[in-house]
């Protein structure tokens, strides 16, 4: 089919009204579009693509890639943007153009393998994928028939909504564990707590203030569209606050920068609440609407400490007429009066002129307050689900909920379209995922898996790791190495991964997932005020069929015998119940075709035709069929423009007001009064001491604050080996020191220290930088990626290669070999030009859930910091076990248990959101049945 | 007519690097090379202290020195202002990388040849915007016709005041930044902290290593002796010597040209220098000069031979040496002009470079026919005076020249300036007493092209390790 003769069309002569040459080819060229090759110019040699839209995996964004997939070779060219997608508008990260090199891995893991020999000796057997689907689902069968809770599937990052979810929930398990609780968990509390919603949608484009407790100009959720859209508001006169204590490049952009000392935040945003309340500034109206405030006044003498606050509270709830509005206002004055700018300088050892023009910014802001807390400190910080608590408070006080330029909730900026089939919710509850320790916990409580398991909680029959390196990234690795070791705690475990991963080492069958270009899922995220679904297609498929080449499974178009996900799964339920008897099948029988099961093709068509508002009528505009429209354009835009969404009227008249069970905003929360918190700094928004405040680290002795959970634009969490345009930004993990700080310990940029935490010790260059706090040390979570053998793994410029060691309950990691070039297919391997790929810092970190959300709190105490001594090399890490168990204990024993605090003799709040709710017999304590809620 | 240029709005770049891999992608880049890459560095102290980012790239100048100096117009300005570059055309012979004020070009370790950012021409021909201008999340990156008083681009220069990286080295460069940060935008100094550890560390590199110091060397032996011979033959030259001499200028060119077409990245294309010329590249115009001089050298080696066998030179050999020396002396002097061209080394902008090559060629000579006279009977005792003096007097001329270059005297290679200046003075020295020892004289040759060889070495050195961007 050459038809060499065809050049490019010409786009010199169309005139956009921005003055801009146009950005994309036009929609109605996309199956055929012609660019003289790159490679080949000034020679003028035409290349012929076929364009096909899909969607980013590079971070939960969801942004849209659009593949060119050459006509010729059917190989991938490059991934541009897609212009057709609302929430990245055809532009992308550093991270979306790098989709290409881990398509291109000449590392990737191509064919499905089953270990031989011990599990961790590193000897592989490629095997069939019938053989996988054989064995695997036999085994969750065998599962399935004795117990509900023996299957985990271990999810990172999603990268797609509700299809892996309805798979767990169709076997009949409580089956579902997350990374959210070393990610987004605390956050999530402080804001569900108020609103019945667990994550903020700001509407940055509009806003006037912009208050950021995370860097959302280069990482957080969602950083691209994001990152567009703050820089938007702030060119047309929106001003920045950003808390860190590290100079980000949020920090740098943002018109006030607040170097606050962790886990002061809560403090100086009460200050900033306190300013309002005090001279007037906040929305009165609002908050009487909107805000449960006769509720939380008839608590008050429950929960407040303030002799004064409690007596006035009392006298006006004892006035005939009952209170009144003027009251609340009295007692929030009264409770927060002590939260001065003073203060909250002092707590934060910030200038106080900044948190005065910080208060000043956000008083004059009107409703339009956006605001956004996504890990930082309230991951940092023992406590840190009040920091985002505090922050919302912010919002709740200037109006700015739902308000164009404030700041929605993710719910109704994402649009999750459901299935042809729904599973009943499951009646089972997995006490390694949800133990009863934290009944407020958002959400499974994954990270201390290995503790749980070291405690005899319990052992898993199979247990799927998916885009998900629970050994490399959790606190206290050396934990989870033992556990994955064990094959009495973890009988079975599979790792579904593109490449491999330190964990997948450790893995009984590793199954090679489709990246970006090589799977189907739909996915949408809450990137503005509207919201939209995309569609990840295989590219290289949907190319062949536009080709007339018919594709039965995604595999025969992906490179070697790359699954994707969906078919996998579909295959693999299908096979765990061949006769319907467990209930399973029926919901991988197709819509259209009695009885068969399900392709995908037909799963996303019905989707699309039945669940997604609008896009019927959109597609048959185009004369398409839904699904052709998806396919072609890999978006659409569901709604725009959703502005305070809880005032319209509900089927009662009402308006449906917010998710709590008051409907109302909860500034004081009853439910956390119900199961024992309380105290006045649980009950309403109120700082909590971190584990890590100036109190706790004595830094007189030379203790400092370790900081180590930032991350950086350039890299995709610990998924960035394999993509060497990004290693090549960005390979080294150095320590960030304030010079004061390294004269005291007298090193300069390059040299040594050693960092010993309470768990364990590590090596790591420093870098000297005027860009830190004094007193904290900050390192980058994403690198020091490992390896343990020379061959069949992450390549040498990507990682170390080391060698692990054991003696007694002390385990240690030692470098052998740096990075480095390395030969491969791909020449540009030998072009590294880097040894240095940083050091594996998440293995000295003690575990520290949460007491109340039960989120891994990053912070570490740094007991001491020091230049290295002869003997330190460069990446050694050494950890005691014994000790990890001690701080994991310390911890678990702060926490407030379901069994001794729950008003209903059920493990957790029932209206408190969880992955795949079960019935609520399932929450019911054991041995608690009779009690009534 | 179309002209376009670049803005980079800092206002709004968040140093994300999402151009620097679109460009890598768009381009098919490999490793070790970027066409743009950010810059950042931190200012000032805790708390006051803040990071700038700079996208860094080639500013498209409209005097774009790296293709005038390029000698097969691979490096080239189109029509439409972009300056754009020819891998097939290319010879490697780096010049563009010494002409670039801003270090924005490269060798790409694929092709070995000379590469940069090319403005995407291949989309902007189509009407399609770079792919760095697509891919940034903040449209930081404003591609557009500077001549087209609506583009987006000519109106954010009418609307907002803008900055060029080095505007004093009179390029004209087309890439404007908004809020350019001055720190930024001058060469980061070498003794710089060291920037944020995530980003794009650039090593400083030297595209002209030791041959081409070494091809000075052999071009003054080359060029020098023949002009030297011309004046000696006034007071008599003999004829052994003067077919050796002519021979010693042929080799001389040989390995000139050897270490010329060595150092390409492209050796086999080094004829593309005369197959596709660019006549306002020194190094094409050189390669003109040095295909006549070689034509001449020939002729002399002719006369000489001639003259050997029939024992008697003739009136030929002065006419030849006479109307040969103005090309002798351009092929020792063209290169300053070539130096001149590399407006990226400030330290070779020096007026003085043509009268001190020619200099030091007059005393090369003047040494290699000492030398040779030694061995095979240079001619009258008065050659020989007029020779010593010749040479005294050049050296002590070249030696004050060198002394005057400060920068060289104050960079790493001081020594070598101090070692090639005692090499060269003591070759100068020697011959003095070789009328009774001739062997100082056959001695003060080497001595004389060592002492040189370690000043030039320097003075090509020392300029490349300053950086530019």
């Amino acid at each position: 089919m050459r038809n060499d003769d065809r050049t490019p069309i010409d786009l010199t002569t169309v005139v956009h009204p921005d003055g801009r040459l146009s950005q994309y080819p036009p929609a109605e060229h996309w199956d055929d579009w012609t660019e003289w090759d790159a490679k080949a110019w000034p020679r003028k040699v035409a290349k012929h693509y076929t364009l096909v839209p899909t969607v980013c995996f590079n971070c939960e964004s969801a942004c849209g890639l659009m593949a060119y997939v050459d006509k010729e070779t059917n190989e991938i060219r490059k991934f541009e943007g897609n212009p057709a997608h609302p929430g990245s508008r055809g532009r992308n990260c550093a991270k979306g153009p790098a989709t290409h090199n881990q398509v291109y891995d000449p590392e990737r893991i191509l064919y499905p393998l089953k270990r031989v020999g011990a599990r961790g000796e590193g000897r592989w057997r490629r095997i069939s994928w019938d053989e996988a689907l054989d064995e695997i689902s036999e085994k969750m069968r065998a599962s399935r028939a004795k117990r509900r809770d023996g299957i985990m599937y271990h999810v990172g990052r999603p990268g797609e909504d509700h299809y892996a979810n309805r798979v767990i929930q169709t076997w009949g398990v409580d089956g579902h564990n997350s990374h959210t609780n070393i990610c987004s968990a605390a956050s999530r509390a402080g804001y569900f707590l108020w609103s019945g919603g667990d994550r903020p949608s700001p509407d940055y484009a509009n806003a006037k203030a912009i208050l950021l407790i995370s860097a959302h100009l280069e990482s957080g959720h969602y950083f691209n569209p994001h990152a567009q859209r703050i820089i938007e508001a702030q060119q047309a006169g929106a001003k920045i606050v950003t808390f860190d204590p590290r100079l980000s490049n949020t920090a740098a952009k943002s018109d006030v920068w607040l170097p606050t000392w962790p886990g002061s935040e809560a403090t100086v945003l009460l200050a900033i609440a306190n300013h309002l309340l005090q001279t007037g500034a906040w929305d009165r109206e609002f908050v009487k609407t909107w805000v449960n405030w006769e509720e939380s006044l008839r608590a008050v003498p429950g929960w407040a400490e303030d002799d004064a606050v409690k007596e006035a509270t009392r006298e006006a709830l004892r006035r005939p007429d009952g209170p009144t509005f003027d009251d609340f206002e009295a007692m929030l004055k009264a409770l927060y009066r002590d939260f001065t700018f003073e203060r909250a300088a002092a707590e934060a050892q910030v200038p106080i002129e900044r948190i005065v023009e910080a208060a000043e910014i956000v008083a004059s802001a009107g409703s339009a307050v956006a605001a956004h807390n996504w890990r930082a400190a309230s991951m940092g910080n023992r406590g840190g689900w009040q920091v985002a608590r505090c922050l919302f408070f912010l919002n709740v006080l200037t109006g700015s909920v739902g308000t164009e330029g404030g700041t929605s909730l993710n719910s109704w900026n994402k649009f999750v379209p459901k299935p042809h089939s729904s599973p009943p919710a499951g009646d089972a509850w997995n006490e390694l995922h949800l133990p009863v320790e934290w009944p407020f916990a958002f959400y499974e409580m994954s990270f201390c898996l290995p503790h749980f398991l070291d405690e005899g909680r319990g052992d898993v029959d199979v247990y799927f790791t998916r885009v998900y390196n629970p050994l490399w990234i959790n606190p206290d690795g050396f934990m989870w190495l033992d556990a994955l070791k064990s094959e009495d705690k973890i009988k079975c475990h599979v790792a579904m991964t593109p490449t491999w991963n330190e964990s997948a080492w450790f893995a009984d069958y590793v199954l090679p997932m489709g990246h970006a270009g090589e799977r189907h899922d739909v996915m949408s995220q809450e990137t503005h005020a509207g919201s939209w679904i995309a569609f990840r297609q295989p590219v290289q498929r949907v190319a062949l069929e536009r080709a007339g080449k018919p594709v039965e499974r995604t595999w025969e178009a992906n490179p070697g015998e790359v699954w994707e996900e969906a078919e996998w799964w579909i295959d693999l339920s299908a096979r765990m119940d061949p006769d319907g008897s467990l209930g399973i099948r029926q919901h991988f029988e197709s819509p259209y075709r009695d009885g068969e099961i399900i392709t995908v093709d037909e799963y996303f068509r019905w989707i699309f035709e039945n669940s997604v508002p609008g896009l019927p009528e959109a597609a048959a505009a185009e004369d398409l069929t839904p699904l052709a429209y998806m396919r072609k354009y890999g978006a659409f835009e569901v709604t725009k423009d959703v502005y305070r969404p809880y005032a319209e009227p509900g089927d009662d008249g009402q308006p449906v007001g917010f998710k709590t069970p008051s409907r109302k905003l909860e500034f004081f929360s009853p439910t956390l009064r119900d199961w024992g918190w309380t105290e006045q700094s649980y009950a309403v928004p109120w700082p909590l001491e971190s584990h890590v405040s100036p109190a706790n680290i004595d830094r007189d002795a030379g203790e400092m604050l370790l900081l180590p959970n930032f991350r950086l634009p350039t890299l995709i969490h610990t998924r960035s080996a394999n993509a060497k345009w990004l290693y090549e930004l960005s390979h080294r993990n150095p320590v960030w020191i304030h010079p004061s700080d390294a004269s005291r310990i007298g090193v300069q940029t390059g040299d040594l220290v050693r960092i010993e935490t309470e768990i364990g010790s590590m090596v790591d260059a420093v870098w000297v930088t005027e860009g830190i706090k004094p007193g904290i040390v900050a390192i980058s979570h994403h690198l020091g990626r490992w390896r343990l053998k020379q061959s069949d793994n992450i390549g040498a410029g990507m990682s170390s290669l080391v060698t692990l060691d054991r003696t007694g309950d002390v385990h240690s990691l030692r470098i052998d070999e740096p990075g480095g070039a390395w030969k491969t297919s791909d020449p540009d391997t030998s072009r590294v030009w880097w040894d240095d790929v940083g050091v594996h810092q998440n293995l000295t970190h003690a575990v520290h859930p949460d007491p109340l959300s039960g989120a891994h709190c990053w912070h570490q105490k740094a007991v001491a910091v020091t230049k290295a001594g002869p003997g330190d090399r460069h990446g050694d890490v050494q950890v005691d076990v014994g000790r990890s168990m001690a701080i994991y204990r310390e911890w678990l024993a702060l926490a407030r248990p379901a069994t001794e605090h729950s008003p209903d003799g059920t493990r957790r709040p029932y209206w408190l959101k969880r992955p795949l709710k079960p019935t609520r017999a399932a929450y019911r304590l054991p041995g608690r049945d009779e009690e009534t809620s | 007519m179309t002209s376009y240029g670049f803005a980079i709005d800092n206002r709004k770049c968040i140093g994300c690097h999402a151009c620097s891999t679109a460009c890598k992608s768009e381009n098919e880049v490999p490793l070790g090379v970027f066409r743009t890459w950010v810059k950042s560095v931190e200012t000032g102290l805790y708390p006051d202290v803040t990071r700038h980012f700079q996208v860094t790239r080639c500013n498209h100048c409209t005097d774009a020195p790296c293709a005038t100096i390029c000698p097969t117009s691979a490096m080239h300005k189109r029509d439409d202002g972009i300056v754009d570059f020819d891998k097939d055309a290319c010879i490697g012979c780096k010049a563009c990388m010494q002409a670039c004020p801003y270090d924005a070009v490269h060798i790409e370790p694929e092709t070995r040849t000379a590469a940069k950012c090319n403005f995407c021409a291949h989309r902007v021909t189509v009407g399609l915007e770079p792919a760095c201008v697509v891919v940034c999340p903040e449209h930081a990156i404003v591609a557009g016709d500077l001549h087209d008083p609506s583009s987006e681009l000519s109106r954010l220069l009418a609307a907002e005041p803008t900055t060029v990286r080095r505007p004093e080295k009179g390029t004209s460069p087309k890439l404007f930044y908004v809020d350019g940060e001055r720190v930024l935008m001058q060469p980061t100094p070498p003794d710089a902290p060291p920037s944020v550890p995530y980003t794009v560390e650039r090593k400083q590199e030297r595209p002209w290593h030791w041959p081409v110091p070494a091809y000075l060397v052999t071009k003054a032996i080359a060029a020098g002796t023949p002009a030297v011979a011309a004046l000696a033959v006034l007071t008599g030259l003999g004829s052994e010597v003067g077919v050796a001499a002519a021979v010693v200028s042929l080799v001389g060119l040989l390995a000139t040209t050897a270490l010329l077409v060595g150092d390409l990245e492209r050796p086999e294309r080094f004829l593309y220098i005369l197959k596709r010329p660019n006549w306002d590249s020194w190094l094409a115009r050189g390669a003109v000069v040095l295909t006549a001089f070689g034509a001449l050298l020939t002729a002399w080696l002719g006369v000489e031979v001639m003259g050997l066998m029939r024992g008697a030179t003739g009136p030929l050999r002065v006419v030849l040496l006479a109307a040969g020396t103005p090309i002798a002396l351009m092929a020792a002097v063209y290169t300053a002009f070539l130096f001149a061209q590399a407006k990226g080394r400030d330290l070779w902008l020096n007026p003085w470079l043509a009268p001190h090559l020619a200099v030091q060629a007059i005393a090369i000579g003047a040494v290699t026919l000492l030398g040779l006279g030694a061995t095979f009977g240079l001619g009258p005792p008065a050659t020989h005076q007029m020779l010593v003096y010749l040479l005294t007097g050049a050296t002590l001329i070249d030696l004050m020249l060198r002394a005057a270059e400060d920068p060289l005297w104050r960079s790493s290679f001081s020594g070598q300036m101090l070692a090639g200046g005692a090499l060269s003075g003591l070759a100068a020295a020697l011959p003095w007493l070789s009328i009774d020892l001739p062997i100082l004289a056959q001695v003060s040759a080497p001595l004389a092209y060592a002492g040189l060889y370690l000043y030039e070495h320097a003075f090509v050195m020392a300029p490349q390790d300053i950086p530019n961007a």
